[in-house]
């Protein structure tokens, strides 16, 4: 009795499913349902918090909840897979860069390819790291301490949230570019970075802005620079690392926050969600929210996102590459 | 401000009515899911976040730290009475707590519980309120060294606890230690015994680990049972009272737990865990009649609640003090204060006093409104023993079940809980002590990742670990632990029968009294 029921139940739900995938989904009618928003990390972390600031004025936009759904683990990895995973056409994700750029270098198989398994549909925000130092360091800004490393290689040491993190790769890229050598010591969280920095155990650290400024404003840390392109607005007078102390030009490593969708979603859909996305985040108290947790809102069309998705694959798999080569 | 001053101003924060209304709400829910096994304070401050963007910061994060501290006064109820740890910390409660309860003193082991929890609270505000920048400081200056040799202090101390087989201990710490190493390895990033499954990158889920060896195991073992006996007896109300024999030999390890956790607390991703290990190792260390203990020693159960509470609020200091978050769940908090555009940090006191009071009082406030809703409940806690076992036990599975998948979403750690409950299960039958596998899992890799990259900080050399003040005591402490009971059977064998056991037991005591 109970197999049967269990059986006929399930020949309902795998109707309900055949049909759901058959009907085409015209961008017109759509959406038909709540949105569901895969998340690779955990509640409160700063990726949900973007998708959850997002997903409000979406949900207004578009006539239909948007559910955020948290699927942490595997540096995001898991929240990628978990939405490749559905195909109802409701189902997209907010991921940071980590899962399309680097992760596959990291974790043996990741089961996606990033380039041919996910339609890019918008970049939402980004943050610079900001090299940080205790204020007993002697050295004030990033030419002395580039000057610093070359008097004593491989003496310096930086903390890194882990093995291939932004952190990690970020200063691997500055140390390469600067023609030193800083030696790593892997942590878990800048929380624990931090502490170190103020114990006295570690050098420096390449961290978010967010996690060094309470310290600085205490005159415990000082930030020496910071890796994008133009100043920071969170931190607008630690100047930026590119074109300083024989660091090229074009000196940038960010990490990025994006609105994703499975490889095949209809472009008509994209192209609604980019468009909508694009209007939320000009929208002032938005960008302010963001800048509050660190983050710069930075939209853009599916195609930017999509080269940024190649130009960082190949920026972090060349240092990773380096990095593998002198670990050998 | 003086700390007069700044209680006085607390109080008005935390008695606007708002405040108060969420703090109570807070400290209740809290109460509830940490009753539910499986389900605690993680998963419903994970619920209530959304709820956090629309009311005030002051609120939001009283309420957020009432379900933390509400939590764990609700942790000791399934731990004592259905062997239903919730979190490592309940584990320890439950070593005594629930032989108690089968002998019919599970309202004296709640009762014991609630009291210790909120005078560990009390006395863990107190601390907070005359130590906090003090402990700050402290939290500073522990470096990777101090924290490998603390915990591996922690390991030697505890690693007998449970058990009277040392090889059987030992087994299961280092089954714990090996569990431990699934995942991303820090220092290379290379994955260790994942079996190419992106669910065990991050490793075990530590409530699948828990849920699975206490509770599952727990379910299996009584269905054996269940046919045969019917629900337990009546419970009368003499019989949630404490004698004043029990309330005597709580105090001193209420405030040996309180010490303990208030200072273990306060340092950065250690917290409560080890305190209760701890607490519970010292009680038993220090017993007259260390073998009272496992077979439900309330000492064994007022030490460790009266720790982990009091760790539970001196995490705070770390938190707020330097905005370093020492457990997901602060994490968690520091994120709801962040996106009210508040950065916790060292000027966290200065900049914003009325924050960091008005949460101190309202511990004190969320604290004695717990132990008024609580004890009246104990009874009702009690009865829930009544319901007959072919629904409690379906019913407990499915919580577990509910538990374990919110911690992360994934339906592979329902599976895991399931065969984690078999090998449980075949434990149990053997006498293994599952609470030394999950001390080992929790430790272990807390003392591998410190003590890496304290050999990465001094280039490999391992004089760091007596150079350092801080980590040569606790390497000595724990070189003494090891050396201790050497020395004392050496001396026992000199005067055999010097130090016989008690062939009057407590409970053997109690029996003859009625």
């Amino acid at each position: 009795m109970i197999t049967h029921i269990s059986r006929r139940g399930f020949s309902a739900a795998a109707i309900a499913i055949a049909l759901t995938a058959a009907t085409p989904v015209l961008a017109q009618e759509w959406p038909t349902g709540p949105l569901h928003v895969y998340v690779g990390f955990p509640a409160g972390s700063s990726p949900d918090t973007i998708a959850r600031m997002i997903a409000e004025p979406l949900a207004e936009a578009l006539g239909q909840p948007v559910v955020i759904e948290n699927k942490p683990g595997a540096g995001g990895v898991i929240g990628v897979q978990q939405m490749l995973a559905q195909s109802d056409g409701h189902s997209f994700g907010v991921t940071i860069n980590g899962p399309l750029t680097t992760a596959q270098r990291m974790i043996a198989d990741i089961g996606y390819d990033a380039v041919t398994d996910i339609a890019p549909v918008s970049l939402i925000a980004t943050t610079p790291l900001v090299l940080a130092v205790s204020s007993d360091f002697a050295a004030d800004d990033a030419a002395s301490f580039i000057e610093d490393a070359k008097a004593r290689p491989g003496e310096i040491s930086y903390g890194s949230v882990g093995q291939g993190s932004g952190a990690h790769l970020t200063a691997e890229l500055f140390a390469s570019e600067a023609g030193i050598e800083l030696f790593h010591i892997p942590f878990q969280s800048y929380a624990e970075v931090t502490t170190s920095i103020l114990g006295g155990e570690i050098d420096s650290g390449f961290m978010a802005p967010s996690a060094a400024l309470p310290h600085v404003e205490a005159g415990k840390m000082k930030m020496l620079g910071v890796t994008s392109a133009e100043p920071f607005p969170q931190v607008p007078d630690v100047p930026v690392l590119a074109g300083q102390a024989g660091l090229p030009d074009n000196f940038r490593a960010e990490l990025w926050d994006a609105f994703i969708a499975p490889a095949g979603t209809d472009p008509a859909i994209i192209e609604r969600l980019n468009t909508e996305i694009t209007a939320i985040l000009g929208d002032k108290e938005i960008q302010e929210k963001l800048l509050a947790i660190g983050w710069k809102a930075e939209g853009g069309a599916p195609d930017l996102l999509a080269q940024r998705i190649v130009e960082d694959t190949e920026l972090w798999g060349a240092v990773i590459d380096k990095t593998e080569a002198a670990a050998e | 401000m003086t700390t007069l001053e700044g209680l006085a101003h607390g109080f008005t924060v935390a008695l606007q009515p708002e405040v108060l209304i969420y703090s109570l709400f807070g400290a209740l829910l809290g109460t509830f899911v940490g009753v539910l096994p499986g389900i605690g304070a993680m998963a419903a401050i994970t619920l209530l976040l959304p709820l956090t963007y629309y009311i005030s910061s002051e609120a939001a994060l009283v309420m957020l730290a009432g379900v933390y501290y509400g939590a764990q006064y609700g942790g000791a109820v399934a731990s004592i009475l259905l062997r239903l740890p919730g979190t490592p910390q309940s584990v320890v409660t439950a070593l005594d707590g629930y032989p108690m309860a089968q002998q019919g003193r599970g309202g004296v082991a709640l009762f014991t519980a609630m009291i210790s929890s909120f005078a560990g609270s009390m006395l863990g505000i107190v601390v907070l309120v005359v130590l906090a920048g003090w402990l700050s400081a402290v939290a500073t200056e522990f470096g990777a060294a101090d924290y490998a040799a603390m915990m591996i202090m922690g390991l030697v101390a505890a690693s007998t606890i449970g058990s009277k087989h040392p090889a059987k201990s030992f087994a299961m710490v280092v089954l714990g230690l090996i569990l431990g190493c699934v995942g991303t390895d820090v220092n290379s990033g290379a994955q260790r015994l994942t079996f190419g499954r992106t669910e065990l990158i991050d490793g075990i889920n530590l409530v699948a680990l828990a849920m699975g060896l206490f509770g599952v195991a727990e379910v299996i073992s009584n269905i054996r049972r269940a046919d045969r006996h019917g629900p337990p007896d009546r419970v009368t109300l003499r019989q949630l009272i404490p004698t004043r024999q029990d309330l005597r030999r709580m105090v001193a390890p209420v405030l040996r737990g309180t010490g303990l956790g208030g200072m273990l607390g306060a340092l950065p991703g250690t917290g409560s865990t080890i305190s209760s290990f701890l607490s519970y190792a010292m009680e038993q260390r220090i017993a007259r009649q260390p073998e009272r203990f496992g077979k439900g020693a309330i000492e064994g159960v007022a030490g460790p609640e009266a720790a982990n509470n009091s760790a539970a609020i001196t995490a705070f200091v770390p938190t707020l003090t330097l905005g370093i978050p020492g457990d997901p769940i602060m994490a968690l908090m520091l994120g709801a204060l962040i996106i009210h555009g508040i950065q916790p940090g060292p000027l966290m006191l200065e900049a914003r006093p009325d924050m960091f009071w008005g949460l101190v009082v309202s511990f004190g406030i969320g604290n004695l409104f717990l132990l008024i809703l609580n004890l009246p409940l104990i009874g009702i806690w009690v009865s829930m023993l009544r319901i007959p076992f072919r629904w409690l036990y379906p019913a407990i599975i499915v919580f577990i079940c509910l538990g374990v998948y919110s911690v992360r979403g994934s339906v592979f750690d329902i599976a895991m809980v399931a065969g984690i409950g078999a090998v449980g299960y075949a434990l149990s039958l053997a006498a293994f002590s599952p609470a030394l596998l999950l001390l080992g899992f929790v430790l272990g890799p807390l003392i591998e990742t410190n003590l890496r990259r304290a050999m990465l900080i001094s280039r490999g050399d391992p004089m760091i670990f007596l150079e350092r003040p801080i980590a040569c005591g606790f390497i000595m402490a724990a070189v003494a632990l090891i050396l201790f009971p050497m020395v004392k059977s050496v001396f026992r064998g000199r005067r055999p029968g010097a130090l016989p056991p008690d062939p009057r037991g407590i409970w053997t005591k109690k029996k003859g009294r009625r």
